[in-house]
Parts: C-alpha cells; structure tokens; sequence
C-alpha cells in the first residue's frame, strides 16, 4: 500500500476495526503527567513555590504548557537530576534544591512532587525533608509538603489529587480545633479561574463561609497592574491548616479528587461529598441544593433570578442545539459533566472519549446516558486517544467535537467545528477567564456551542441562503 | 545500552574557543530543557520520519504537535507517537512493546523512517532500545533509528548534538547519488541548523533558486528523510545555528571533505554577507553575478517596505535575550532597523555567539545571567522600549507593561530573508505603539487632580 492508498485507507471502518486493536502503541495522546497536575494544584495555595524533584526538562514542559494556556508568567523550580543522581540518587539534589529555593525565591510554601526519574531510583521524599531539616538548609518549622507523582502512574489529575493530599495531610496535622460553618470546596483539576470565581460569587449571594482549596484563580489571571507578582493570591495557608475544622469538604470534580476527598472524611471526620462540575442548569441547581442541605442557607432570589436568565438563554438557543450529534473528549469530570448538560439542551452526543477516564466513570456516563433517549447512540470509550476518535468521527461521522486544542486537527479532517473547553487551549485567547459553571457559565455555553453553529451556517450557505436573520 | 558520552558531544574542535581557552564548549548552565526535548527539537522537522517516544506519558502528552516547525507534504511528524509506558512495563520491560508499537506504525503510516526516542525511564532501567531498533528494521525495511538521549544527560543544548550524532552516524551518507540527481557541475549547498519555524525557510530558500545554487538538504526544517541521506554530497555546508548542530558540520568536513561557513539570514546585512560568501566560494563568475543582482534588487524591494518604519523605529531601544544564531544575528538585525541594543542575554549562546555579540554591542552590554528579576531590572535601567526574546518571558513582560515580541520556536511570523526582516519590523511596531499599553497607567484615572 503506498501513502496515497494508507491516507484512504484511515477514513475507513475496516481501519476503525483495526485502529481499536492496537495496543501498544498511543497516538496523540488526550493527557499529561501528575507532575503537572500537581505543579497547578500548588500555586494555588498562598506564596507557594512548585518544587519538581526530577530531571530537568519536566519542569521546563509544565512551565511551557501552563504559560501558553494562561497566558501568564508561571514559576516553578527543578532539582534538575543527572546522570551521577541516577547512580548514587537524589538525596543531595533535593537538599541543595530546597535550600536554593528557600533562600532565592522566598516562599511561605514549597510543595515538591517528583517526576518519573525520582520514583524508578526510589527516591523518599519524606526523609529527605527531615533530613534538610536537620541540617538547617531550611528552618524546622517552614512548611515543605510533598507528594510523590510518577508520571508512568495516573495522568495530571491523579497529580493534582496527590499533591492535594500531601498539602493537607500536612498543613492540617495537630490543627484540630472547634468546628466552624465553613464549607471546603475543592474545584478539581479545573482549568477555568472563572469557575472558581464564579463558585466563590454564587456562595457570596448565598452567605457560606468558604474556602477554596486550591485557589488558583488569581495567579493563573492576574490582573494587569503593572508590576509581576510571582504569589498572586491562592488559599491562605492558615485556612489550609484549619481546613480539618470545616463543617464539610465538598468536591466540585470526582476523579481528580479521589483521594483528597477520602482523606478529608476519614481525618476531618466529617462530611466529604464529591459532585460533578454544575455545569447546565440542572447540575447548578444539584449544587446549590447540597450547599443549602449542609450549611442551611436559603437560596437567595438573586440566584433564582439568574437560573431564569440561564433558562431563557436556553429556551431561546434550544433549536441550534436540539439534534445536534457531538463528538465529546476530554478529562472524565469535565466530560461527563459537558454530556449531562447535552443532554439537558436535547444534544446527542455519539462519541464520548477520554484517555484517564475509570471503569466507574464507564459505569456512571451509561447510566446518565440511559436516563436520556438522547443518549441512545453514545458510546464511551476510556483509555484511548485522539487517534481512535479520529476513527470514529470519520466512520460515523457528527456535527461538533468538544474538547481541547490538541483535537484541531481532526476536527479539520472531520469537517466539523471543534469547542474548545479543557486543558490545553494554547491557540485561543482568554477563554479561561469567562466560567462555564452556574448558571452564567451555562448562559456561555450555550452561547458559545450555538453561535458556532450559526457561523457554521453563514460560512458554509450560497449567496440565496445567506440571511440577516438566523 | 550504553548511554552517549556527553564529554565527547561538547568537545568541537571546530569551535574556535577550544584552541585556546579551554577544550570543551561550555557547559550550559540552567533554565533550559532537557536532552530529550533538544534532540526531538532537531530531529522532528524531518516530515515525513514517525517519532515515536519510548517512555511514561510525560515527554510525549507534554510536548507534542507544541513546536513551530512548518512542513510543505507530510504532516506524519507532528503526530505523538508514544509508547505510554506504566508501572507494568517498568517492572516486567517493555521491550517487546516498543517492537510492536514500531511495526503498528511501519504498517499503518508508512514513514519514510522511524525515530526512537529513548527518555529518561528505558535509559534508567537498561531496556536495549539499540538492539530493538535493529531487529525491527530487520523486519519492516526501513531505518529505525535509536536516539538515545534521556533528559537527565543534560540541557536542551546537548540533546541538540546528541541529535547531530544521530544524523552524522545513522542518516548523513546512506543516500546514493543516483537518488539525489546531483550533477558534479552543478552547485550545492546544505543548510544545518535551520528547522523552518513560521515557514522562515521558504523566505530563503527562494533567494538560491534565483541565483542558481541547489540546497540540496535541509537539516533540519521542512525536510524529507531522504533528502538527509545524501547530504554529503553537497560542495558547502551554511551552518546556521552553530550552537545547535556544529557538530554536523564538523563531522561532514571531517568525514566528507564538505567545508562550512556560519551564516545568518536575519537582517539586511547579514542576508548580503551569507550570500556573497557562498557565490565567493563557488567561485563561479555567472553565480557571483546573479548575486549581486539577486541581493541588490531584494535589498531595494526591502527598504522600500521598510520606508514606513523607520521614523517609528529609528532610536528605540530593545532587550534582546535569545539562544544561539539570533542571539547575535538578531542584534544585527535590529541595528538596521535603525534600534539600539541596550542588553543582550547569553545565557543560552555559545562562546563564538558571545564573541559576535561583543563586537556588535560591546562587552558591557552582555548579560552573563539572566533571571526574571535581572532582565526586568535592565529593561528598567537602560529605559528599553521593547524585549525581545522567548515565550517564557511574554507574559512577565505584560504584567510589567513592557513591549514585547516573540522571537523563539513559538512565533508566528517568519523573522528570515528579506521580508522576514519586514516581518520583524511591523511587529515591533505594532507592539511599541499599541494603544493598550496607555490603558495601564501607574495612578488610576479617577485618582488624578
């Protein structure tokens, strides 16, 4: 077969058939490491510094792809290990490392996770941080968390999860004090600063007392004001020590917080609740209601009116949406959360794919979708990559594919216009910034998912079916 | 599998420095990636070639389809091929695996080769990626080439001569000269170093075209494995990132009797320069001629385009901090737009690099270290109206209300060749002159009397 024949070959089902056995072998890969994960999870805490314990370039990667996304400065430092810590390992990299970063960029935190060349070599970081400690590099009582994140375990959100863990296990240890009204609410591996803001707004209305752990809706969009912070905002590390003394922990994604949240029941003792992201009018309304069950307040008018507001965006757009097939990818909370609100607008989604998605998000997404005649055509599809969808959007073919900027180029084979909601997004600007949560974010989402269809429309009519009013 | 001796790689007898100061390029000290991403860097131009990475999720799920290569056919090396090692294939090997993953893309992609790139994990564990690799091009047919360059070998800089090593001893002369037509009277040219970012390339190549001299392989940008396979038999090699692949072209004179010259295609003067050596060298008074001609008509279309911003550019001055060729052709480059250097960082330039920076903007302006801090506070002192310099540094610059271009692989724009230079010159305009810097302004408009 030469080149001309393989390029027809891949549009067809035989080649789908033949694309699902493959095994060996990823292509285009829909996820990261946990060492980025947990690189983004630590900036969200008050002057912390991301440590990496590994080889060099790992580093180098998170700060591209963080930067690129966000649009923004991000730090974070390496112990940059060698050959020579290959062989007699990476106990004086750390420590050097840790009193470097101590003394130049003058944290009030560092949170070390590590990358794959720590963990083969069996690196522990526990005693390592003792062992600074005791030689003085850095003083006794400065917090130094730490969490260990191979990236040939997990992907970036497991990362997060460890690198949350680790802060809390550590921050929260010997803090138990009274308990207090205050709600902990964890966004996940969210890639949107205006979700957190907007979570923040909506528990403001509500008047609950708060705290966001990791808040890092301020350093991932930091406002211009002339001068570079390099610790914009993030949770203040004496709420993250007092988080044990909250009235409940409640989990805004489940599968990056998988252990945090199991963490939180067993040693805060109290309530951990994990919800998908309230993303459409029906999964916002789910969250307001668990926040009135725990914490007893009402749900102001404010917010009622606005749930108005996001149904009549909705009533108004129902027609470009109704029918439509989509193509969804993506990491398994964002996923299943874009579905559920599908659903809700009367979309199909046919394709449902995701590279770090588990058996009980299979099991969950089926059985959301046989709530919905609209779900009857799904399939979901875990542990694969942007290679299989390619297959599948060739083979049966939809109107739109949802997911990050890595699908571009399928989307582009498929004919079809590509959404871009996820991590990474490094070729539009400022989308990051709006929420696509509550009830406003439903408001831009359905803006966003229809004007595209409508400009799908305009692009593509001759001149006797091009119209003012659409 | 032994891993490459990284000694060896910074020894290059061909660079000046090592006559006299010491014998080794120097070492390059922090900030930069790692070995892995500088040999996948060079090595990923070459289109139609698949690049598979041998190891966890990291080094592919993080990098690919990120770099700003363009091709003019295959799209095949833009795609992530990894082989997504786990737990699982660390305890029991994964050799045997990556022998599958090679033969699922030799039957379903038809590459023209295969790179494999062995990370930091296999490199770590001792998996014979050597030895795969030939027994799986045993089997399929076509080169499958191992790049063993792990990241904890070393910088970005050293990954880039790990990959030179790789062409000079896998790809640089196993092509027949039947493949490539060459005529023994006709005159060609390599170019080492240049990997096409924005399609920078294709606002050069046109230039030898016109004057009649053949690039015969293009190492890396836009190139097509095959055309690297007869590379050797080329009459001149143009190095133009010497920091990046001296090394190639220390080894094709040695082995192949090709001599090279380092050049730069960026600025007015240097375009002249690079191309009067080359028709010199020839020493053909036809090629010689055409030159003349070619450079000057192109240098008149330029500066009529460029007539518009000088008023705006004259006296501005400009940051630069860069790697290699542009860290002293860039400086070049802006002196003909009529700008001022008033720093330059050399933290990622070569010795020779540092030495031409010097003759241009002199020794005061050098700045050895570069940190966030350190640049900001230069851009501060020497009142710069702009910086110049890699991705990294864009978003600090804003937060600062600093002007600011991209000149790393993340641009957009071709910077090369004459209308790269028009290119160059509109973007610092328009950055300078933006209206959204008077939006930032220090005390609050209702602050003011």
């Amino acid at each position: 077969m030469n080149c001309a024949e393989v390029k027809e070959w891949i549009d067809t089902k035989e080649y789908k058939e033949a694309n699902f056995k493959r095994e060996a072998l990823v292509v285009n890969p829909p996820k990261a490491c946990q060492p980025l994960g947990a690189v983004f999870c630590a900036v969200g805490f008050e002057g912390t510094l991301p440590f990496v314990h590994g080889s060099q370039g790992c580093v180098a990667y998170f700060r591209n792809n963080l930067s690129r996304h966000y649009r923004e400065p991000f730090s974070a430092v390496s112990t940059s290990m060698t050959e020579d810590a290959a062989v007699f390992g990476g106990m004086n990299n750390l420590i050097e490392g840790l009193q470097n970063a101590y003394a130049v960029y003058k944290p009030k935190m560092i949170a070390i996770s590590t990358s794959c060349m720590a963990e083969v070599i069996g690196d522990d970081l526990n005693s390592f941080v003792i062992k600074a400690k005791e030689l003085g590099v850095i003083p006794a009582d400065f917090p130094v968390s730490f969490a260990h994140t191979p990236s040939f375990v997990g992907s970036h959100i497991t990362g997060y999860d460890n690198m949350l863990k680790g802060i809390l296990l550590n921050m929260t240890r010997d803090k138990k004090a009274k308990r207090n009204k205050k709600i902990n609410i964890i966004p996940g591996f969210d890639p949107y600063p205006g979700n957190i803001r907007e979570i923040k707004r909506m528990l403001s209305l509500m008047g609950v007392e708060y705290t966001v752990l990791a808040d890092n809706s301020e350093i991932l969009d930091a406002p211009q004001m002339g001068k570079f912070e390099m610790y914009a905002g993030g949770t203040k590390l004496e709420d993250a020590q007092n988080a044990g003394n909250s009235a409940a922990t409640v989990a805004l994604q489940k599968f990056s917080t998988m252990q945090t949240i199991k963490f939180a029941q067993e040693s805060f003792e109290h309530e951990g609740l994990q919800l998908y992201p309230p993303m459409g009018i029906r999964a916002t309304d789910k969250f307001l209601m668990e926040m009135k069950r725990l914490t007893g307040k009402p749900i102001p008018t404010e917010l009622e009116i606005e749930r108005g507001r996001a149904v009549d965006a909705a009533t108004d757009a129902h027609q470009y949406l109704h029918g439509k097939r989509f193509a969804v990818f993506g990491d398994p909370d964002n996923v299943y959360a874009i579905v559920n609100f599908l659903l809700e607008m009367g979309g199909e989604p046919v394709h449902i794919l995701t590279a770090t998605g588990t058996k009980q998000f299979e099991d969950e997404m089926k059985s959301l979708l046989s709530g919905s005649a609209c779900g009857n055509e799904a399939q979901v599809y875990i542990g694969k990559d942007l290679w299989h969808l390619r297959s599948l959007l060739m083979t049966n073919p939809v109107d739109m594919l949802i997911g990050d900027s890595h699908g571009k180029w399928i989307a582009r084979d498929a004919g079809i216009p590509l959404l871009r909601i996820g991590f990474p997004i490094f070729d539009r600007v400022n989308l990051h910034r709006s929420p696509i949560i509550g009830y406003q974010g439903t408001i831009n989402l359905i803006t966003g998912i229809a004007n595209a269809f409508i400009e799908e429309i305009d692009r593509t009519s001759d001149d006797a079916h091009f119209e003012l009013l659409r | 599998m032994k891993l490459p001796n990284t000694a060896e790689i910074l020894d290059q007898p061909a660079c000046e420095h090592n006559l006299s100061v010491d014998k080794a390029c120097e070492k390059p000290k922090g900030g930069e990636s790692c070995a892995f991403d500088g040999a996948y860097i060079v090595l990923n131009p070459i289109t139609d070639a698949a690049h598979l990475i041998h190891g966890p999720i990291a080094c592919c799920g993080n990098s690919y389809e990120g770099r700003g290569s363009l091709s003019s056919g295959s799209r095949l090396y833009r795609y992530g091929f990894t082989t997504d090692m786990t737990e699982m294939n660390i305890i029991y090997g994964s050799e045997a695996k990556l022998m599958q993953a090679v033969e699922y893309i030799a039957g379903r992609y038809k590459p023209a080769a295969i790179f494999v790139y062995s990370t930091c994990i296999p490199s770590l564990t001792g998996e014979d990626v050597e030895t795969v690799c030939r027994q799986a091009r045993a089997k399929i047919g076509i080169p499958v080439i191992p790049v063993i360059a792990p990241g904890f070998l070393g910088h970005k800089n050293m990954g880039n001569r790990l990959a030179g090593d790789v062409l000079l001893n896998h790809v640089i002369g196993t092509g027949e000269s039947s493949e490539s037509g060459v005529r023994s009277s006709e005159f060609t040219i390599n170019l080492i170093g240049e990997y096409n970012i924005a399609g920078e390339l294709w606002n050069v190549l046109p230039l030898f075209e016109k004057i009649g001299i053949r690039v015969l392989s293009k190492i890396t940008g836009d190139s097509t494995f095959q055309e690297i396979t007869y590379a050797h038999h080329a009459k001149l090699n143009l190095l133009i990132c010497g920091r990046a692949l001296v090394n190639v072209a220390r080894g094709m004179e040695t082995r192949y009797g090709i001599p090279f010259r380092e050049v730069s295609f960026y600025g007015i003067r240097n375009i002249r320069k690079a191309i009067v050596e080359v028709a010199r060298f020839l020493q053909d008074r036809d090629i010689m001629e055409r030159a003349d001609e070619v450079v000057s008509e192109e240098e008149m279309i330029a500066c009529y385009a460029l007539r518009d911003y000088f008023p705006y550019l004259r006296g501005k001055k400009a940051v630069v901090y860069t790697g290699g060729v542009k860290s002293w052709s860039m400086l070049s480059a802006l002196n003909d737009l009529g700008m001022e250097v008033t720093a330059c960082g050399v933290k990622k330039s070569s010795l020779s690099d540092i030495a031409k920076i010097k003759d241009l903007i002199g020794e005061e302006r050098i700045l050895k270290d570069v940190t966030p801090k350190i640049l900001l506070d230069t851009i501060y002192k020497t009142k710069a109206d702009i910086l110049i310099a890699g991705g990294r540094n864009q978003y600090l610059a804003y937060k600062e209300k600093i002007p600011f271009i991209d000149i790393n692989q993340e641009r957009h724009t071709p910077y090369a060749g004459y209308r790269g230079l028009v290119n160059l010159a509109k973007d610092i305009a328009k950055t300078i002159y933006s209206p959204v810097w008077g939006l930032a302004k220090k005390e609050l408009i209702w602050e003011r009397p």
